[in-house]
């Protein structure tokens, strides 16, 4: 820490955060490094630190001798006040230097209501808001995840995006900046425009000029050199078992979200859930082999020590190889106190023998994601579940001994009728008379269903991407319904807020004219969007409203079929027309099968990949 | 490709220990530890946490608690208040299988840091309940720091009685802190600005005075303290811990 700030880190709550100073941290010599870059996490340490994301990118940084990578995670709120009225800067954890010192900041962007956060940290950085306000002096920012998919609504904020991947896209952006600063043909403009056009994956926001029609709809997306890409692919990793992986991370002292060993067992998903943004832009599904996982995982826990491993993936129980992993771990991992566990469970996959192996579903709770109510809705979205398959899910589960079942599900969806939502109430029933009809049952204790009731949001790259939302009204109305329907004390009901859905869908898919709005909110001091005691659904609207953009075009109206969408400018590899055959897929109420069933040319096979489920390209379709 | 995965051979290591001469019963070692710097931030539950990880990965033969959900024994003493440092903390642990003090901190101190690190590991003569007082340094910078302020903060925690409430299990109580204290003094460094106090305080479980109570008397009967945080601020380093006659708690 460059100032004595004791005073103020005795003041706040869980000074833990800002503390630094943790094993694992990568401490370079600043005169020595030829990039700084400061990675930031727009929400709180505890969160941040525990994504795995960002544990792989700020290894494949400081692994480039030149460049030091840095943490940064949103300060608490009583610390931001501290801050503020004490004028201090918002700084890195390793060097303690403010992000005024960087040359690179790297935002990665996960969920859209962090979009404020992401303001909010530029703004205590004491960097201007506007990629068109800062100059040549100033660090580059650079937005990736997610959500930078469709990055319009923060477009302006921002310098670049990396689209996909970063493992290798970030290292080529630090190689780029440090060959223009000793050449000494380094500007903002000449950099970025070189990124543009020789980094495969970067969109620069500010190269295409967007235009619009009459009925405020997108006319077009118009770049500013010839030597630029038109649509920007997504990068990624093809083959897992050669890509980077973290074999140490930074320890944090205080607890955090996932506080273990993360273990990417695969990326992407095979499923093809239709409302799932994840399981198509993470597409296609790259498999890591057994050996190569279990030698990270022991190597993670020696460099480590923690007690706890995850197998972290969409889907885990698609693993082609779940047995072989899981018994070459437990050859080592229960001599070695340390426990498996999984963080989603399909209920088709369910068993007993995965049972017995995993700690998490040791506990006495069990979750599953059923996702809708009756099967033709489970067919529109393309769950290819059954009720079948919950029953024995459960049966599995109240046989040994189990008593509490958790069954996520989503409201809202496209065709959703009434019917549909009783039968979220009919099903919680049926788990309930499952449980009483199991004769091995623990007969000591009272079943317990837990129902999660989710908003369905129309999300950029999924099949429901021109669906609207329903309207405020509509949802309470059809939580209200729902609620009049569990009469039984042992079924519980939650449900998220609607409000928060409906301005995550507005900035799911927003365009650039969102970014006065989003400015505005940010000067009203608008933070931690993401948590419940800070958002206030009526400050939103009003920012909105007084930016001149409704919500209703974003959130609750059916794009047009062949209208420009504000993403279309990134192609994610998943082509637009697979979109379009799926929705109408889903309108027909027909399912799609799997990948590892049969490939339905949804077209990321062109991106490459190893150990997928991909058919191989032929080299002249490539 | 394999290759490419660097395992540090700790697994094969945890094997070797775990052959070597069983020890029945568990012998309990003494770990004496330094909890400086930024550590100062951290509370005594997040350090037993981050023991049990630092532990693993030294691969000591610890011993494990039998039951339906084992783990590693660790008893610490006195804990010490978060926005504390401390040069003299003291953790015990078990290990069942033979292995020297010198090694426990030797492979310990590999996994640990400059603000965070053994001093000394040794079989243990004596109970942590013999701990009776703690002494401090305490170093304070703030404006209008002289000699003049030394003695009148001396004068303050030593003048029976200074009444404080003390929040306990019990509710709030009202307690007079100078009776707590058994040496204090206070002086000026001409050198560094700062006020400068050493101070020997009761630090039993039954009967223990947090440092910050000095700091929040002076405070609000100097008016010291109150300014730019930046700019006034004062550390707190637990120096060595003492038993009831006197003499260092070992
Ligand atoms: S190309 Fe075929 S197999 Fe591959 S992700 Fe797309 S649909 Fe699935």
């Amino acid at each position: 820490m460059n100032e004595n700030i004791s005073s103020i880190l005795k003041a706040v709550s869980k000074p833990g955060r800002y503390s630094g100073g943790e094993y694992g941290q990568i401490i370079k010599d600043k005169e020595k490094v030829k990039a700084r870059f400061a990675f930031c996490f727009p929400d709180t340490y505890e969160i941040g630190m525990s994504n795995l994301g960002v544990r792989i990118l700020y290894g494949v940084l400081n692994n480039e001798d030149d460049v030091w990578c840095e943490r940064v995670y949103t300060p608490w709120v009583d610390m931001q006040e501290e801050m503020k009225k004490h004028g201090i800067p918002l700084t890195a954890c390793e060097s303690g230097d403010p992000l005024t010192a960087f040359d690179m900041i790297g935002f990665t962007l996960q969920y859209e209501m962090s979009y404020t956060n992401v303001l909010n940290m530029l703004d205590l950085a004491g960097l201007p808001l506007r990629s068109c306000d800062r100059d040549d002096s100033m660090p580059i920012i650079i937005g990736g995840g997610p959500c930078a998919y469709n990055p319009e609504p923060v477009a302006d904020f921002f310098d670049l995006f990396n689209i996909g991947e970063g493992e290798e896209m970030l290292p080529e952006l630090c190689r780029l900046y440090i060959k223009m600063k000793e050449e000494g043909s380094y500007t903002k403009e000449a950099y970025l425009h070189e990124a543009a056009r020789s980094i495969e994956g970067i969109y620069v926001p500010s190269f295409y000029e967007v235009s619009y029609n009459e009925d405020g709809t997108i006319k077009a997306y118009t770049p500013k050199y010839d030597d630029i890409p038109t649509s920007i692919k997504k990068r990624i990793m093809t083959d897992m078992d050669k890509s980077y992986f973290p074999d140490k991370v930074v320890m944090p002292y205080i607890e955090t979200v996932h506080d273990r060993i993360m273990l990417e067992v695969f990326r992407g998903c095979i499923r093809g859930c239709r409302f799932c943004q994840a399981g198509i832009i993470y597409r296609p599904v790259r498999e890591k082999s057994p050996e190569v996982l279990n030698s990270q995982a022991r190597c993670l826990f020696e460099s480590t020590g923690y007690d706890e491993i995850s197998l972290t993936s969409l889907s885990i129980s698609d693993y082609t190889q779940l047995e072989e992993l899981t018994d070459m771990l437990l050859e080592w991992t229960d001599e070695n106190m340390v426990s498996l566990s999984l963080p989603s469970l399909r209920v088709d996959s369910f068993t007993k023998e995965l049972m017995d192996k995993i700690a998490s579903v040791r506990s006495s709770s069990l979750t599953f994601a059923p996702e809708a109510g009756s099967q033709r809705l489970r067919d529109v979205i393309n769950k290819n579940v059954t009720e079948e398959d919950l029953l024995r899910a459960v049966n599995v589960a109240f046989e040994a001994g189990k008593n509490m079942v958790k069954l996520y599900f989503m409201q809202g969806l496209p065709t959703e009728t009434y019917e549909d939502i009783e039968g979220i109430a009919i099903l919680a029933s049926h788990v309930i008379d499952a449980y009483y009809k199991c004769p091995t049952r623990n007969k000591a204790k009272k079943p317990q269903v837990t129902i999660s009731v989710a908003c369905f949001i129309p999300k950029p790259f999924t099949p429901f991407q021109w669906e609207a939302q329903d309207t405020l009204e509509m949802l309470a109305e059809k939580q209200e319904f729902l609620g009049s329907k569990i009469t039984d004390r042992k079924i519980k009901f939650n449900h998220h807020d609607a409000k928060v859905s409906r301005i995550e869908a507005v900035l799911a898919r927003g365009d650039r004219r969102l970014s006065d709005a989003l400015e505005l909110a940010c000067r009203e001091g608008f933070k931690f969007d993401a948590w419940d005691e800070y958002f206030d659904y009526d400050k939103w609207i009003s920012v909105l409203e007084r930016t001149g953009a409704d919500p209703a075009f974003y959130a609750n109206r059916a794009f047009g079929l062949d209208e420009v969408l504000p993403w279309d400018i990134i192609d994610c590899g998943v082509t637009k027309e697979f979109l379009r055959r799926e929705r109408d897929k889903a309108y027909a109420e027909n399912t799609t099968p799997n990948c590892r069933e049969k490939c339905s040319g949804c077209g990321a096979n062109r991106l490459g990949g190893e150990r997928t489920c991909c058919p191989k390209l032929s080299k002249t379709e490539n | 490709m394999l290759s490419e995965v660097k395992q540090n051979g700790k697994l094969n290591e945890k094997r070797r220990v775990l052959a070597l001469p069983e020890l029945t019963p568990p012998r309990t070692v003494r770990l004496k530890f330094c909890k400086v710097g930024t550590l100062q931030y951290i509370s005594h539950l997040d350090l037993q946490r981050t023991f049990n990880r630092i532990i693993n990965r030294a691969c000591l033969p610890v011993w494990y608690t039998k039951g339906f959900n084992p783990h590693i024994k660790l008893v610490f003493s006195t804990p010490l208040s978060v926005g504390a440092q401390s040069v003299c903390e003291y953790l015990d642990i078990r290990i069942d299988r033979e292995m020297s003090c010198e090694e426990i901190k030797d492979r310990l101190n590999a996994e640990m840091t400059s603000e965070f690190y053994i001093t000394e590991a040794y079989l243990p003569s004596s109970d942590f309940s013999e701990i009776a007082w703690a002494s401090y340094d305490i170093s304070i910078t703030t404006g209008g720091a002289s000699a003049e302020l030394a003695a009148k903060a001396e004068k303050l925690l030593t003048t029976s009685p200074l009444m404080m409430i003390k929040k306990g299990k019990a509710g709030e109580k009202e307690v007079d802190i100078v009776k707590m204290i058994h040496s204090l003094t206070a002086t000026f460094d001409e050198s560094t600005g700062n006020v400068n106090i050493k101070a020997t305080v009761r630090a039993s479980s039954t009967e223990y005075l947090n440092p910050e109570f000095l700091i929040t008397a002076l405070k609000s009967n100097l008016s010291i303290l109150g300014g730019d945080p930046k700019k006034e601020y004062y550390s707190i380093m637990r120096t060595v811990t003492l038993k009831e006659d006197m003499t260092e708690f070992r």
